[in-house]
This record gives C-alpha cells, sequence and structure tokens, in this order.
C-alpha cells in the first residue's frame, strides 16, 4: 500500500512540475472561454448593423420597414428607392465590401404578393439579425395584407403582439429555470471535457508506461512491488493530476464567469443570453458528471496502457493507440447527433455501451431529464466492463512490459492473456 | 553451517522455443562474493530475474534469506539489472528517494542517507540536476547507489562491470568488498572472467541454461586445476616447443609468446619439466606451480559451447 501511494506521489509531483501541466491549466481557461465567447459575437454579429432598404414597392414600404428595424436596435436602417442615386446592387455590394455598409435589402412588391425579399450582407449567419429582419417583415407583409382586405388599420396595428418564447427545462418533476439553450451548452460543454480529458490523461498513462519500459528502470520497479500494483499506482497518480487539473479550471472558470459581463461589456451579454447561457450545474449533475469521468478514464487508461506496455516505442505505441482512440473519438462524434434527439435508440444504446457510455450518458443527462434507473445499470455495466478490461490489460501490460522486440500481433496478444 | 541466503531448486524457464534455464540448482552462503559466471546468451539474466521475482519458474522454486522468495523479501535485496536507466527527468535526489520508497523505506529516512551516498561518490552538486543531466558515467553512480541505499542484505548485480570506465569499476570494487566486510552477500553475473577471479569467494558456471560446475573458488579450482604449472620465457625459447608437445610431461600447453600455461601429464613431475625446459636451452624467468586461473577453467568448460551461445540470436525478453 504504501508502494502504490509512493508510486502514486511520483506521478503526481513529476507531472505537476512539468511545463506542460500548467500551459495546459492556462491554456484551458482560454479554450473554453472561446467556447463561450464565440458564439456570442457570433451570434451578435459585431452590434448595429448599418443597412439600406432598397425600395421597389409601388406603396413604398421601404420607409415603414427602415423605421421599424431601427427601432428594434439591431439595425440602423435608410430606405431609399429603387432606381434612385446609389441604389443599384453594383454600388451597393462595393459599399458592403468597402464595409461602409453591412448590407442591404431588397423589396419588390413580392413581399407583399408571394412574402419574397431579398438580403445581401457581409454576414448572414448572425441569427438574431436574420430573426429581427424576418420577423419585421412578416409583420409588416401582414399588416398590408390585411389592410388591402379592408381591415382597419388600427386594428392591425393593435392585433400585433411580439411572441418571447420562454422555454423551460422539466428535471425531477419540477419545472426549473433552466431554458433550453442552458441545458444544450450544459450537455455539449459536459461531453467536450469528458472526451478532452479522458483522451488527454489516457495518453498522460500510455506514455508513463511507455517511458518505464524504455528507460527499463521498469525491471528495478518489478522487483519491488507486482506489475499490478504499479499500474494502478500510476493510474491514480494521473487520474489525481486530471483532478487537480479540474479544480484550476473550475477555479478560472467561476472567475471568468463572474467577470464575464465585463469582459464582453454590457451589449454583448443581451445576445449572448440567446446561445449560450451559463448552465446551472446542479449537485447531482456534478456527481454524474465525475462518476461517468473516473469511470471512462479507468476504462481508458487501462486500456492505454496495455498499449503502452506492448510497444517498444513512442512510433509503435502512436500506431497501437490508434483503436483505442477510434472508440473514444466516435463516442464524442456521435454527441451531436443525441443532442438532436437524447431520447432516441443510438441515444439509449450508446449511453449502455461501456466504451461510449463515459461521454453519451453525460451528455444525455445533461440535455434532458433521464430516470436515475436508467444511470445506474449503465454505470452498472461499466463497472463490470472497467473489471473485465483491466485485468485482460494488466494482463497483457505484465508480459509487455519486459518484452522488447517486435509488437505482438492479436493471436500473441490472446497467448499473453492466457498465460500471464 | 548457518542457512544460505539464497537457494534456487531446480529452477527451469522456457521461452517460446526454447529453455532459456533448465533445472539450474544453486546454493549461496552467507556473507561471500557469489559469481554466477557463463557466456552470453547463457541464461544469466533470466536466472537473476527469476531470484528476483520478476518471472516467476515454470518449474523449480526459490528460496531468500530461509523464507520463499519473490517479492515478499524485496526490502532485503538490492537489484542492479543489466539494462540499466533511471526517469530521466526526474532530479537525482527525488529518483534514489522514490527507489528507496519502493524497498519499502521511509522518505524521511532515506533522504539523509541518500545525501551521504552521493557525497562519498562525488555526486553532491548534481543532487537537484535532472538525471539526464548527467553523463552516463554518474548516473551509473547513482543507480549504484539506488541499489545499495536501502542496506539490502544481498545485492544482486547482473553484469555488474559492464560499461563502466576504470575509475568507476575500481569504485564499485571497492564497495562491494566493504560490503561484504559488514557481512552483507553479494551475487554478482559476469563473463569477465579476469573480475570474477578477484572478487569471488564461490563461483556457478553456467551454460545453455544448465549448470556446469559451482561451488568455493579454490574448490572448483582444485577440482578442474590437475596441476599447473605457468612458464615465462625471458627471451630464447630454445627448443621449449618440443618439451610441450611431449605428452608423457604435458597433458595440455596454452602457449602465448613469452608465456605459457601447462598442465602436467598424469605421470609427470614439474621437476623434470623444469630440468627439460633448462636443458632444451630455453631461458626462463619464471616458472611457478599454480592453480589454472578460472579464465582457463571456464574456457575449458565452455569453450565449444560458448561459440554456438553467441551465435543464436538473443532469446525473447532478452532473458
Amino acid at each position: 500500500m504504501d508502494k502504490i501511494l509512493a508510486v502514486v506521489r511520483r506521478e503526481f509531483t513529476e507531472r505537476v512540475r512539468q511545463r506542460w501541466f500548467w500551459v495546459i491549466v492556462l491554456l484551458g481557461p482560454l479554450f473554453f472561454g472561446g467556447i463561450f465567447i464565440l458564439p456570442t459575437l457570433l451570434a451578435s454579429g459585431g452590434g448595429v448593423k448599418r443597412i439600406v432598404v432598397v425600395d421597389g414597392t409601388t406603396s413604398h414600404l421601404g420607409q415603414r420597414v427602415a423605421e421599424q428595424l431601427t427601432q428594434s436596435k439591431v439595425f440602423v436602417a435608410t430606405s431609399i428607392p429603387a432606381g434612385g442615386r446609389g441604389a443599384d446592387t453594383l454600388t451597393l455590394t462595393d459599399d458592403v465590401s468597402a464595409k461602409r455598409l453591412d448590407g442591404f435589402l431588397l423589396l419588390t412588391d413580392a413581399l407583399v404578393d408571394s412574402g419574397k425579399a431579398e438580403y445581401r450582407a457581409s454576414n448572414v449567419s448572425a441569427f438574431k439579425a436574420i430573426g429581427t429582419l424576418e420577423g419585421t417583415l412578416r409583420g409588416l407583409a401582414l399588416s398590408v395584407r390585411l389592410e388591402r382586405a379592408g381591415v382597419d388599420p388600427q386594428i392591425v396595428a393593435r392585433s400585433q403582439v411580439r411572441v418571447d418564447l420562454d422555454s423551460k427545462k422539466i428535471a425531477g418533476g419540477k419545472t426549473t429555470s433552466e431554458s433550453a439553450a442552458q441545458s444544450f451548452s450544459l450537455a455539449y460543454f459536459m461531453g467536450i471535457i469528458l472526451y478532452m480529458a479522458i483522451l488527454l490523461y489516457g495518453i498522460n498513462v500510455m506514455s508513463s508506461v511507455l517511458e518505464e519500459k524504455t528507460t527499463r528502470i521498469v525491471e528495478v520497479l518489478l522487483s519491488s512491488l507486482r506489475p499490478f500494483q504499479l499500474l494502478l499506482g500510476k493510474v491514480l497518480g494521473v487520474g489525481a493530476v486530471s483532478i487537480f487539473q479540474f479544480l484550476l479550471w473550475g477555479l478560472s472558470a467561476r472567475v471568468l464567469i463572474a467577470q464575464r459581463s465585463h469582459l464582453l461589456g454590457s451589449r454583448a451579454t443581451d445576445d449572448a443570453g440567446q446561445v449560450f447561457q451559463v448552465p446551472h450545474v446542479t449537485a447531482t449533475t456534478a456527481i454524474v458528471f465525475g462518476a461517468y469521468f473516473i469511470g471512462g478514464f479507468f476504462l481508458y487508461s487501462a486500456m492505454f496502457a496495455a498499449v503502452g506496455a506492448m510497444s517498444s516505442n513512442e512510433q509503435e505505441a502512436r500506431q497501437a493507440q490508434q483503436p483505442v482512440t477510434m472508440l473514444l473519438v466516435a463516442s464524442f462524434i456521435s454527441m451531436f447527433a443525441m443532442l438532436n434527439d437524447p431520447g432516441s435508440t443510438l441515444s439509449v444504446t450508446l449511453s449502455m455501451v461501456p466504451f461510449s457510455s463515459p461521454i453519451a450518458m453525460p451528455v444525455r443527462w445533461a440535455a434532458g431529464n433521464l430516470p436515475l434507473s436508467e444511470v445506474a445499470l449503465s454505470l452498472a455495466i461499466l463497472f463490470v466492463s472497467i473489471i473485465v478490461v483491466t485485468w485482460i490489460a494488466s494482463r497483457i501490460y505484465r508480459v509487455g512490459i519486459l518484452m522488447t522486440g517486435k509488437r505482438p500481433n492479436l493471436k500473441e496478444l490472446v497467448r499473453w492473456v492466457r498465460a500471464a | 553451517m548457518t542457512t544460505a541466503i539464497l537457494v534456487a531448486d531446480r529452477i527451469t524457464k522456457r521461452f517460446a522455443g526454447h529453455t532459456a534455464v533448465d533445472a539450474l540448482s544453486l546454493t549461496v552462503p552467507p556473507g561471500v562474493i557469489y559469481g554466477l559466471l557463463g557466456p552470453n546468451g547463457a541464461g544469466k539474466s533470466t536466472t537473476i530475474r527469476m531470484i528476483m521475482g520478476i518471472y516467476v519458474p515454470d518449474a523449480g522454486t526459490v528460496s531468500l534469506f530461509g523464507g520463499t522468495g519473490g517479492l515478499g523479501q524485496s526490502e532485503r535485496v538490492g537489484y542492479l539489472p543489466e539494462e540499466r536507466g533511471l526517469y530521466p527527468k526526474m532530479r537525482v535526489l527525488d529518483v534514489l528517494l522514490f527507489l528507496a520508497e519502493m524497498k519499502g523505506m521511509d522518505r524521511r529516512a532515506a533522504r539523509p542517507k541518500a545525501l551521504a551516498w552521493l557525497e562519498r561518490l562525488g555526486l553532491s552538486d548534481w543532487r537537484l540536476r535532472k538525471v539526464n543531466e548527467l553523463s552516463k558515467g554518474m548516473q551509473q553512480k547513482v543507480q549504484f547507489i539506488s541499489t545499495i541505499l536501502h542496506d539490502p542484505d544481498l545485492l544482486v548485480m547482473d553484469e555488474a562491470f559492464s560499461g563502466l570506465d576504470p575509475v568507476n569499476a575500481q569504485v564499485l570494487k571497492e564497495t562491494v568488498l566493504e560490503l561484504r566486510a559488514r557481512g552483507k552477500t553479494i551475487l554478482l553475473s559476469t563473463h569477465i572472467m579476469e573480475q570474477a577471479e578477484k572478487l569471488c569467494d564461490s563461483v556457478c558456471i553456467i551454460a545453455r541454461g544448465k549448470k556446469l560446475v559451482d561451488g568455493p573458488l579454490a574448490e572448483v579450482k582444485r577440482m578442474h586445476g590437475g596441476r599447473h604449472v605457468l612458464v615465462n620465457f625471458d627471451g630464447a625459447r630454445g627448443a621449449a616447443d618440443r618439451v610441450f608437445a611431449d605428452r608423457q610431461l604435458v597433458a595440455k600447453a596454452d602457449v602465448s609468446g613469452q608465456f605459457a600455461e601447462l598442465e602436467l601429464a598424469a605421470s609427470a613431475d614439474a621437476q623434470g619439466i623444469l630440468q627439460a625446459l633448462v636443458s632444451s636451452g630455453a631461458r626462463l624467468s619464471r616458472f611457478e606451480l599454480a592453480e589454472p586461473s578460472l579464465n582457463k577453467i571456464f574456457i575449458d568448460l565452455v569453450g565449444p559451447e560458448a561459440a554456438t551461445a553467441a551465435a543464436r540470436p538473443e532469446e525473447v525478453a532478452r532473458g
């Protein structure tokens, strides 16, 4: 036991002392900050947009459109008649290229007749801007049609209602204040962190095994403790480093989120709320996340350790790790499908299969309401798999760690597992 | 008779395709320097790994200090493997403390001892440097410290002197002799017979995984010696070669230039050879009745096999 602790301590102190650890500690918040801030900036699209409304309608709707758009505070719009000075699309396109304008809206009678209009701009993916534009045009086209049908303009004006849909998530039989956007971002965020952490620290275990093998120090170690003790100490040590890393990240995330409005300015926070809200992490969510991180880390590090033990150098290890990494990457990619439909058969299956459940289940958990029994079943499967995989991996480790020469093929691996 | 420190009883280890060690038995008494001798690929390292509990023998048992072998006794054993290695990125002192912990020592207790050893071997100024900043020779010293830091009762060194420069080899030899003086037991493997002859009290010679001979060095020499004469010429050899060729007098002659090692024929008498050499006109600067060198015994025993063993590819796992 003392020896395992000594191995844990060595792994921990040597890793924390290394420069790359602190580089990742510092880069982490920048990266995650980017995940939060970028969509915000994209959504707000850089603030108020200057556009020109080219009015080609016979009823001169351009002026009304420009007024309403300007009122929305998303645009500053001016209306010019089609065919007038500076109203040809070539000149306007030049203006957009030269950044004198953000875009222009081409209105014709088709707006009222068939609901068609054209918007040309340097950025058409800013969905708040597009949303405002569509809403305004739809309302206007509706009013004009109603007026033409003889409805009193007063009634039309009064019947205009702006709907602001506020979605709430139901969790544990209670309606929480969490919005759909918050759930989405939490699931997305947890998926990314789990994927990165399991991969990063799994590979850390692998290179640590490989280092002891290539420097031959493993022989001295194995004359003092059993291979399983060494492997266990190593995995626990690297695991402790990763938890330490999370603590540091958590701390900086707190600071970052607290200072968020400060960093972005009041303008952007308003828009940010539309897309990426700081998720509300409950204690249960934190426990689910933690349980799957630890489970996933153990499962994958056992496999990575076996890969390290059966390779003789970095190059071999890089090749041999690919099947293991692919398992993880596949789970990560399927996360995006699961976010769309957390209840689908695919999602449920992935959250039960032990190799993908460490990412899949937390994502499903965060995205929607899940019965605890499903989580318990998935955890049980994961737990049993950890025991089986570790048993196999430690056998490969035991034989492989003293081997040099060519990498074993599958048949030889099976023999190792049987012989050890 | 005191209990043997180490008893290996018919230990066998097979690897895919061949038997590396075949029913090998050896007994190491306490307080001696014991040499495990053999050509490359004879099974020395595999034997030592079984003794250290790194390999489990396919058959046979190892007993250390009268108890069962393996990891249970690892705290009382120091091990210097054939292929040396330390953590390259760790600081020298940290490596020593970690390896001492692996041998069950308390970190705080290990610290002053490690510092004392570093001081003694002239590495004090390097204690906070990383291992990979040290020269090969210095790394060897650090590794040697790590094997004796926990004051083991049995020190096992595989190819103890390989890769050491003369100065370091001398330091190592002195330390080993000092350990023996303090009642410790040392098991070392080597294929350099001159070193074994100077250091070892007992030897075991193996080839192709099998034991050829073992016992106290003097006994091995007596058993395999017969009667030996060492001759040095002083310039003129006269007709000495004719004397050497006379099977009535000399059973075997190992002649190299100005030196010859002779084995007397069964019926011959050393005085008769001396007479014959003098009358043959040879000028002698030395005529000595002697035991055979370990080197000669070794070559006599494993000579033909040594060549085949060396030509064979290294066994799996560098056993």
